[in-house]
């Protein structure tokens, strides 16, 4: 116990008493510049928030920016995986090439697609070249939140890749023998054998990438401060500016509440998806 | 009182519906070499690591030289251990592995050379002082957690199946290696196998165990010729003994498939007037095959069909069906019989066994 | 293995595609590095030519915009800071989570496996969620702009609990007991046998350690205002937001922060791998 004694307290300071501050505080109007004011407001902030129409907008904001980034990231993770998976000269090159984005800074790499989506930047050049009319990008309140998208799994990508490596690799090759035995295409080793034994890490990995997404705030901090016209304004981002800059403790509290109920069901469905297999197989 | 005692000891783990080992009591004198032995679950191991004090004893008392030892730190029980897995230190050089205890128990560093020079030495281990286990051989690592022992001066070995992750000709050496450093030595050691060719080789006593309960505590020859039950006489001795479900009646045995079989008035009478069902035991080298032997006890003779001959060399040992049981009978190499062959044999009467057909007790 | 002709032009088509691919991943590093050696008007200048993606040839002035960094912004001390607050991390956070991990898997204590689901629990909860929270504590403390303010809330991480938990639960039990015969206590034990059996996963916890702390964005922006404190990627921040960071100097700034990232990735790619892998493996 002696052993568990110095993370316990720790935990318990930074993490068990936030959390039930935090649920604490989501009933109350919890105003850090006057606290003495407190008081206890029931569900008032719940229904608030629901009628507020900068988390709504947040709230929209982060289901679009996840509608892109998941297909797109969790998507070409895995095409990337198989591709690295067949190809055989330079694997290695191929691996850190994809990887390389991921160790870099959420920061660094804001910064860095802040000039490359300038209006005069590399990229608007690179699309003139094909003929392409230059592009507001993050200076656009239509393409905004997609360019932050585009960035984002760039970034992130490599991540679920070395994932679906590490599953391909675990996948007994004397099954795909015996597919090739029984005169199976290739397309059908890969729906009957490849598909099915990368389910439970598919589901895995696009909850992480939900997830991830959801909580996504450091890119529009530091490229958009939120817009232009508040379209790249996400969850997060409401939560830490209702928080840190305006102090309204009582209000960040009951969306963190509403953003952890939505990550745990997310979780719950997650480990539905995976248990179901298992079942399955031991019915089998 | 003994150099070690224990008494009614029991474990019970807790939420178990059933005791792992059930009162235990033993006298182990100083300086021997005992061994435990049976299957597996038969809680040898389970006894081993309450003497050690790796597992608390539910009840029951456990003397080491004269003190009571139930609640003491195995650290403070003057014992040294080998473990099944060898349990080096991976990161550790053999000699560290070896000194790391005496440095622990501040040992002055002359002395702690001395004595892992001298472990190093007896164990043969000179060429392999700076490598670390993972580029030793199993006997090496074997050798080195034998050092780590020897080199602490307790009185009191224990050693939990040290050999079983050896092959078989490794075990045969390293069997021999150990004998010899317990007798060099001298330390008390208690040496848990469920390879009974180990324990009969080894041990000056076997405590052979089966289900928490010991069956039988003597020297290997008691517990060869004179099994308490017939699960001793079963787990003693390769190949095990052959067992057949018998009526007898007067002198006369008659096995389940009919055949009958006289004995001499001198074994039966040892049976104190016991008659009806019982189970009668005999070994596979009391089965005789050569001509003398059948003369002598010629009234008996009994004939099979070979089903199969295991040819070793220097033995044979042919399997077939007699008395509504599978037989072996280990035959010497002149005897070469191949599958097929019809076979004469008799039974050397004065070697048979009787057990109770409920309680399995040995009546002789 | 055996090439028909048909799977040899495959070979070749897949080789193409993951080249072109890998350029589209890598371009913006390559840009990058490249235009960090660069004045301003050279970059325009090169942004329609192939140039755009070569540094210019070694002469005089090559290094004119790191130089001027290190002249005119505190960002060396910055990078020093992180560095610091780094290797502070990463041992306490060995000392404190490999304890909690070891306690969970080997000693018997009340409640264990409770416990071992709560921490399992507290992985999902989202760190950005609690952080007003955290602000508010330090604050409360009169920590902010302080150090150990900064560090405090970072030690303690559920994740690498439950990773060195998973690992020292095969340690073998064996080498306990021989050492307990050895006379080592069991603090010694943890810190002269455990941890050495299990350099591999020392070796990954501090790994991501090293990058959460180095890529970290939100928490420091909170609890580091103006001062000579400053993480890398929040004086990053500061430096190009003022108005006479040339273009070439942020490109510099960010190449300076990737930098030593990247010698990580190359030293511990092994270690990141597997630690990825196993956040997979977990649930596949």
């Amino acid at each position: 116990m002696a052993f568990f004694g110095p993370a316990l307290v720790l935990l318990t300071v930074f993490l068990f008493i936030p959390m039930i501050l935090t649920l604490i505080f989501s009933f109350t109007d919890y105003f850090a510049l006057s606290p003495s004011l407190t008081h206890f407001t029931g569900l008032g902030n719940y229904i608030s928030i629901f009628k507020d129409e900068m988390f709504l907008k947040a709230f929209i904001n982060t289901v679009k920016f996840v509608i892109i980034i998941v297909p797109l990231q969790g998507g070409g993770a895995l095409a990337l995986a198989l591709l690295i998976n067949r190809v055989t000269y330079c694997k290695k090159y191929f691996k850190v090439a994809f990887f390389v984005p991921v160790v870099m800074s959420l920061a660094v790499v804001s910064t860095l697609w802040m000039q490359i989506y300038s209006p005069e930047g590399i990229l608007n050049t690179l699309l003139g070249k094909i003929g392409i009319d230059p592009q507001p990008f993050i200076y656009g309140a239509d393409q905004a939140l997609p360019s932050i998208a585009i960035m984002s799994s760039w970034q992130g990508m490599g991540y679920q890749m070395i994932i679906f490596l590490g599953g391909l690799q675990a996948i007994n090759p004397g099954l795909y023998e015996a597919a090739e035995m029984d005169h199976a295409s290739a397309w059908k080793k890969f729906k009957d054998i490849t598909l099915p034994e990368l389910k439970p890490l598919c589901v895995f990995v696009f909850i992480t990438i939900t997830i991830g997404a959801f909580k996504m705030i450091v890119q529009p901090m530091v490229m958009t401060g939120g817009g232009p016209s508040h379209s790249t304004y996400t969850l997060v981002y409401d939560i830490y500016e209702t928080g840190t800059v305006n102090w309204e403790i009582g209000l960040a509290s009951t969306m963190a509440i509403v953003f952890i109920a939505f990550i745990v069901v997310l979780t719950v469905i997650q480990t539905i998806l995976t248990r179901d297999k298992e079942d399955k197989e031991e019915k089998k | 009182m003994s150099f070690i005692e224990l008494k009614n000891i029991n474990k019970k783990y807790p939420g178990a519906d059933k005791n792992s080992v059930t009162d235990v009591s033993l006298s182990i004198e100083e300086k021997e070499f005992i061994a435990f032995v049976g299957p597996s679950g038969c809680g040898k191991s389970t006894t081993l690591r309450m003497i050690a004090g790796f597992e608390d004893i539910t009840s029951g008392e456990l003397y080491i030289d004269g003190q009571k030892m139930n609640e003491t730190a195995p650290r403070d029980r003057g014992i040294a251990m080998v473990f099944q897995n060898y349990a080096l230190y991976p990161h550790m050089t053999v000699e560290k592995n070896i000194s790391y205890g005496l440095k622990n128990m501040k040992v002055p560093d002359d002395e702690i050379k001395k004595k892992v020079d001298w472990a190093i030495k007896v164990l043969g281990l000179e060429e392999y002082r700076r490598r670390k286990p993972k580029n030793l051989s199993g006997g090496q690592r074997q050798r080195v957690a034998l050092g780590r022992a020897i080199v602490k001066d307790t009185k009191l070995f224990l050693m939990d199946e040290p050999l079983s992750n050896l092959d078989a000709k490794l075990r045969v050496s390293m069997r021999n290696e150990i004998s010899k450093l317990h007798r060099q030595i001298g330390s008390t050691t208690i040496y848990v196998t469920h390879d009974q060719v180990e324990a009969m080789t080894m041990a000056d006593r076997i405590v052979i165990m089966k289900d928490g309960v010991v069956q039988q505590v003597g020297k290997p020859m008691e517990l060869y010729e004179h099994p308490a039950n017939k699960f001793v006489a079963g787990f003693i001795g390769s190949p095990q003994m052959n067992f057949y479900d018998v009526t007898l009646r007067d002198n006369v045995v008659t096995f389940e498939d009919g055949n009958k079989m006289t004995l001499p008035e001198s074994v039966t009478s040892k049976l104190g007037g016991r008659q009806g069902g019982l189970i009668l035991g005999i070994r596979g080298e009391d089965i005789k095959l050569d001509a003398q032997n059948i003369s002598l006890f010629k009234a008996d003779k009994q004939s099979a069909v070979v089903e199969n001959a295991e040819v070793m060399g220097n033995e044979n040992n042919l399997y077939f069906t007699f008395g509504g049981a599978s037989t072996v009978a280990r035959v010497s190499k002149y005897e070469i019989s191949g599958a097929g062959d019809k076979i004469e044999f008799v039974f050397n009467p004065t070697r048979i066994h009787f057990f109770d057909k409920d309680t399995e007790l040995c009546y002789i | 293995m055996i090439l028909t002709k048909k799977q040899k032009r495959i070979e070749w088509a897949l080789a193409i595609v993951m080249i072109i691919l890998s350029l589209f991943f890598l371009f913006p590093v390559v840009w990058m590095i490249a235009n960090s050696f660069k004045p301003d008007a050279q970059i325009t200048a090169d942004m329609n030519t192939v140039n755009a993606f070569i540094p210019p040839t070694l002469n005089g002035d090559l290094f004119d915009n790191y130089l001027s960094i290190i002249t005119n912004t505190s960002f060396l001390r910055y990078m020093g800071n992180t560095l610091l607050y780094a290797a502070a991390l990463i041992i306490l956070s060995v000392i404190v989570n490999g304890l909690a991990g070891y306690a969970l898997a080997k000693i018997d204590f009340p409640f264990r496996e409770r416990w071992l689901l709560i921490i399992m629990m507290l992985m999902i909860v989202p760190a950005e969620t609690i952080i007003t929270i955290h602000f508010l504590f330090i604050a409360k403390m009169g920590l902010l702009n302080t150090v150990v303010g900064y560090i405090l809330p970072m030690i303690v991480n559920p994740f690498n609990i439950f990773l060195f938990r998973q690992v020292f639960i095969s340690l073998p039990d064996d080498v306990w007991e021989a050492a307990q015969l050895d006379h080592c206590s069991a603090v010694k034990y943890f810190f002269t046998m455990v941890l050495p059996m299990s350099k591999t996963v020392v070796a990954t916890v501090s790994v991501f350690t090293f990058l959460s702390v180095w890529n970290d964005y939100l928490w420091p922006s909170l609890v580091f205002t103006s001062s000579d404190l400053l993480t890398a990627q929040i004086g990053l921040n500061s430096i190009t937001a003022n108005v006479n960071t040339t273009m070439g100097m942020t490109l510099a700034l960010i190449t300076m922060v990737t930098i030593p990232v990247i010698i990580i990735y190359s030293l511990f790619s092994k270690q990141i791998v597997e630690g990825v892998m196993s956040t997979g493996s977990k649930e596949g």
